[in-house]
């Protein structure tokens, strides 16, 4: 919570600090004083910046995040629009990273410095360190351009319509509503830039996942295990994946912190209308409510994943159970 | 549509690196479109790719590229242009009068025009409208400013001036002068009153729901993703071709790829070069010409801020120094020298023909006249945007290199837009690179570039530095006689190259490429695409 008042004063302040005029920047190229006086008493601009905080807070408290210059609508409405967009992606992004890193991890620990574990290192090197936009472009070019698997961008076919509006995230909107056509369309549209954000996760998890592992495989107890003479699947899956996912667990709150960078420039090249894109227009135009109501929102996103993840310690290792 | 604000803001090209990749990437393909299959659109929908440059799709709100091409297919408007013409055409007004002093214009209405929802369009519409646009005091409100609005029965308005003023029909060709349902959005929140700024309320209702008589109905909205329009049942005019237009919010590399693929499909912001990179293919058509976007250099006339530039004989010397042809050359096909601050498309303006001639040794010449040892200039530019795919670095290069051969010493100070923004309104800088995009095609949007001009005061050009040229500018934006009012802007614009703080560079190349089998793919200078004429051979 103090957190996430801390992040806000900190935008807040920095975006004012700014300096650029925020009626310039919205108002045409020859704005007369009297329509900038109006869009700066519209906007709350004309009070001194404390006063403006002040009045942030206020509003806050009442569900207010404040109106964006840029769309003209309230910020917890574009917001309201924009972060299902970015869930869905998000989403999917990570359980593909999770099935895949974890996977390849596993893999590659338990065959370590074969042939197998040496592709899967190189592979997990590459997503690490490829930078997204690149892998998106390229994705974009080879798979959409050239192959023609994969649509080249936004959620839907422009032939198709939007499903009922109720969770925002078409693919369960659509099935929801029980329209098989639009998920599929919905769900071929999400695959490429889930992929592209999952990627350096799926990096990230593998070779923590692989280091886990191998360290786990070290103790005496996984030798125990294997001289008793239980399975190969009991002692992979049981003794040794159930004492390493604690690591795995720690990377997968940085690896939000991965795909809330990530969706700024996938969200963009892709043409997802979420979080990411939102943000990326409205820090260009010097939109200040959007900009506050973006960073609250991601940093009340860090604390629950950094909360959650805490919790998962100690559901996943009694030792840190608190007493 | 403006140029050096919220364009300059929104128009976020800032992935002009991404751009530049994905040309590398296609430059060895080519043509290769074979892969025809219709994957984006069906018989019946027209897909309009462009980077989304959009904050309402209320047209009292709106001033952004985007919403022009939205408002203009949803709203009719008095008068209107077709195609890339810049020739005033009936729209919802059959005909008007100008008095002989260009201070009233009396437009008579069509009758039997509906709104979308079936009501009848009539003076009151019209009043209500534009009165709600000047009273909103939002972007567009300067259009009408001066004017005074009546309707005198219920198919004639007359529209006065304070002052005689001939672009008025250029004027209301405008998007953001579209002809709303008066009824019904005051049934939803709207008001023309006074007051309106403050109890207007209907941007939202008309984010979602379009009340015009024009061409096209709104069906589905948002600023960052998708904006879908279906044909009005009620249109008065010849049905539109395509029974729907979707208008995608794509990147400029992501366009370059999706009009290759796509059937039916436009794209709005490829660079000249990526369009003449799909010149050889026949399922495409690509047109480039030159854009009425203006590139000039602006040098402060405050002495106080560089006595260099304050001296006569340096802005003549970098007037002269300049390689305009090589400029031209970078700018990609299409692109001209612009011999003045008027588009060569537009009443008044210049042809090629006058432009400044690079003249090295004058230049060197003037530079040892003027007796300054060792001049030094500092060149500020938006470092984060570009326009029509060429970006101000790329120019800001040339200038310090060119000017660098004569003797003058450019240092290049790269500055975020908002920022910039803030500072040359602030006469903060020396010497500027910036850009003009016209608000309406008409040489008077060009009179802010006279001593005392709201782009002149920027950087400190007081009406009485040259009270005769003023003088000039008056009777040129009173004139109702267009071939007179045409001399007179030319002349300004020869005197102003003479001498002046401005320095005109180019109009950059513009292209649109779409698929071969659609007609009507042309740019129009001031809502980029009529969507409603864009139909199939």
């Amino acid at each position: 919570m103090a957190l996430s008042i801390g992040i806000v004063v900190v935008s807040f302040v920095l975006t004012h600090m700014v300096p650029g005029n925020p009626a310039l920047a919205n108002l045409g190229q020859n704005p007369t004083p009297s329509e900038i006086r109006v869009f700066d008493q519209r906007n709350g601009l004309d009070k001194p910046l404390p006063v403006q905080l002040g009045l942030y807070f206020v509003h806050l408290l009442q569900g207010n995040l404040g109106t964006s210059q840029q769309t003209g609508d309230p910020v917890a409405h574009d917001l309201s629009m924009a972060i299902p967009a970015t869930a869905e992606l998000a989403i999917t992004s990570i359980v593909i990273a999770l099935i895949f890193g974890v996977g390849f991890g596993l893999v590659a620990a338990l065959r370590r410095d074969g042939v197998t574990d040496f592709v899967l290192r190189i592979l997990s090197l590459v997503g690490v360190s490829v930078p997204t936009f690149w892998l998106a472009l390229i994705a974009l070019y080879l798979l959409f351009f050239k192959l023609g698997i994969f649509p080249g961008g936004s959620r839907l076919s422009p032939t198709d319509t939007a499903p009922p509006h109720v969770t925002g995230m078409y693919t369960v909107d659509a099935l929801l509503a029980g329209r098989w056509s639009t998920f599929w369309d919905a769900l071929h549209h999400l695959l490429m830039p889930a992929m592209i954000l999952a990627a350096a996760n799926m990096g990230l998890l593998t070779r923590y996942t692989r280091s886990a592992v191998l360290e786990v495989m070290e103790h005496d107890y996984i030798r125990a295990a294997k001289a008793k003479g239980l399975s190969r699947r009991t002692v992979v899956f049981g003794h040794i994946l159930r004492a390493a996912l604690p690591s795995i667990v720690t990377v997968i709150g940085l690896a939000f912190a991965n795909v809330m960078t990530g969706a700024v420039l996938v969200e963009n090249i892709f043409s997802w209308p979420g979080i990411g894109q939102y943000g990326y227009q409205s820090s260009t135009t010097l939109d200040l409510p959007a900009i506050a109501g973006v960073s609250l929102f991601i940093a009340v996103v860090y604390v629950v994943v950094n909360f959650v993840v805490d919790v998962l310690y100690g559901v996943l290792d009694p030792r840190v159970r608190v007493e | 549509m403006s140029g050096i604000s919220a364009v300059f803001l929104r128009r976020r090209i800032a992935l002009s690196a991404v751009a530049a990749l994905a040309i590398a990437l296609t430059a060895y393909t080519g043509s290769s479109s074979a892969h025809g299959a219709a994957r984006s659109s069906s018989a019946g929908t027209l897909v309009v790719d462009t980077s989304f440059i959009i904050s309402s799709a209320d047209p009292a709100r709106d001033l952004d590229p985007t919403g022009y091409i939205v408002d203009h297919a949803l709203y009719d408007t008095l008068l209107t242009e077709h195609g890339s013409s810049t020739k005033v055409q009936p729209d919802l007004a059959t005909s008007f009068k100008a008095s002989p002093n260009a201070t009233t214009y009396t437009f008579q209405l069509r009758h039997g025009v509906k709104f979308s929802d079936g009501t009848p369009v009539t003076s009151a519409d019209v009043v209500f409208s534009l009165n709600r646009v000047i009273n909103l005091k939002s972007a567009p409100a300067y259009l009408l400013a001066g004017l005074k609005i009546t309707a005198k029965g219920p198919y004639t308005v007359v529209i006065k001036s304070a002052t005689p003023n001939p672009a008025i029909p250029q004027i209301v060709t405008a998007p953001a002068l579209g002809i709303v349902n008066a009824k019904a959005v005051m049934a939803h929140g709207g008001s023309d009153a006074a007051n309106a700024s403050k109890t207007d309320h209907a941007g939202q209702f008309l984010d979602q729901t379009s009340e015009g008589s024009g061409p096209y109905t709104l069906t589905q909205y948002s600023t960052n993703n998708q904006i879908t329009l279906t044909a009005n049942p009620n249109y008065w005019g010849p049905k539109p071709k395509f029974a729907k237009v979707v208008l995608r919010d794509m990147t400029a590399a992501s366009q370059l790829l999706n009009v290759q693929r796509g059937s039916n499909q436009i794209a709005l912001d490829l660079s000249s070069q990526q369009a003449d990179s799909l010149k050889n293919n026949s399922s495409l058509q690509a047109h480039t010409s030159a854009s009425p976007n203006l590139f000039f250099l602006q040098a402060t006339s405050n002495p106080k801020v560089s006595p260099v530039l304050a001296n006569h004989d340096i802005q003549q010397a970098i007037r002269y120094g300049i390689d305009y042809r090589g400029m031209v050359a970078t700018a990609g096909t299409g692109a001209i020298q612009a011999a003045g601050l008027i588009p060569v498309q537009f009443l008044g303006g210049l042809p090629t023909s006058y432009a400044v001639k690079q003249n090295i040794a004058k230049a060197k010449k003037l530079v040892a006249q003027s007796g300054l040892k060792n001049p030094t200039v500092t060149l500020s530019y938006p470092s984060d945007i570009s326009v029509n795919g060429l970006s101000f670095a790329t120019l800001a290069q040339r200038v310090q290199y060119d000017l660098g051969r004569i003797g003058i010493t450019i240092k290049v100070q790269a500055v975020p837009v908002a920022p910039f923004l803030t500072a040359y309104s602030a006469d903060k800088y020396q010497l500027v690179q910036s850009y003009w995009g016209p608000d309406y095609a008409d040489p008077n949007d060009y009179l802010v570039f006279l001593p005392g001009g709201s782009v002149s005061s920027r950087m400190d050009w007081p009406a009485s530095a040259n009270p005769a040229l003023v003088a000039l500018g008056k009777r040129a934006g009173s004139t109702s006689n267009n071939a007179l009012r045409a001399g007179l802007f030319k002349q300004i614009q020869e005197k102003l190259d003479q001498s002046s703080p401005f320095f005109p560079l180019i109009q950059p190349a513009q292209a649109i490429v779409g698929s071969s089998n659609l007609t009507g793919v042309a740019l129009n200078p001031s809502w980029l695409l009529s969507v409603a004429e864009v139909g199939t051979k």
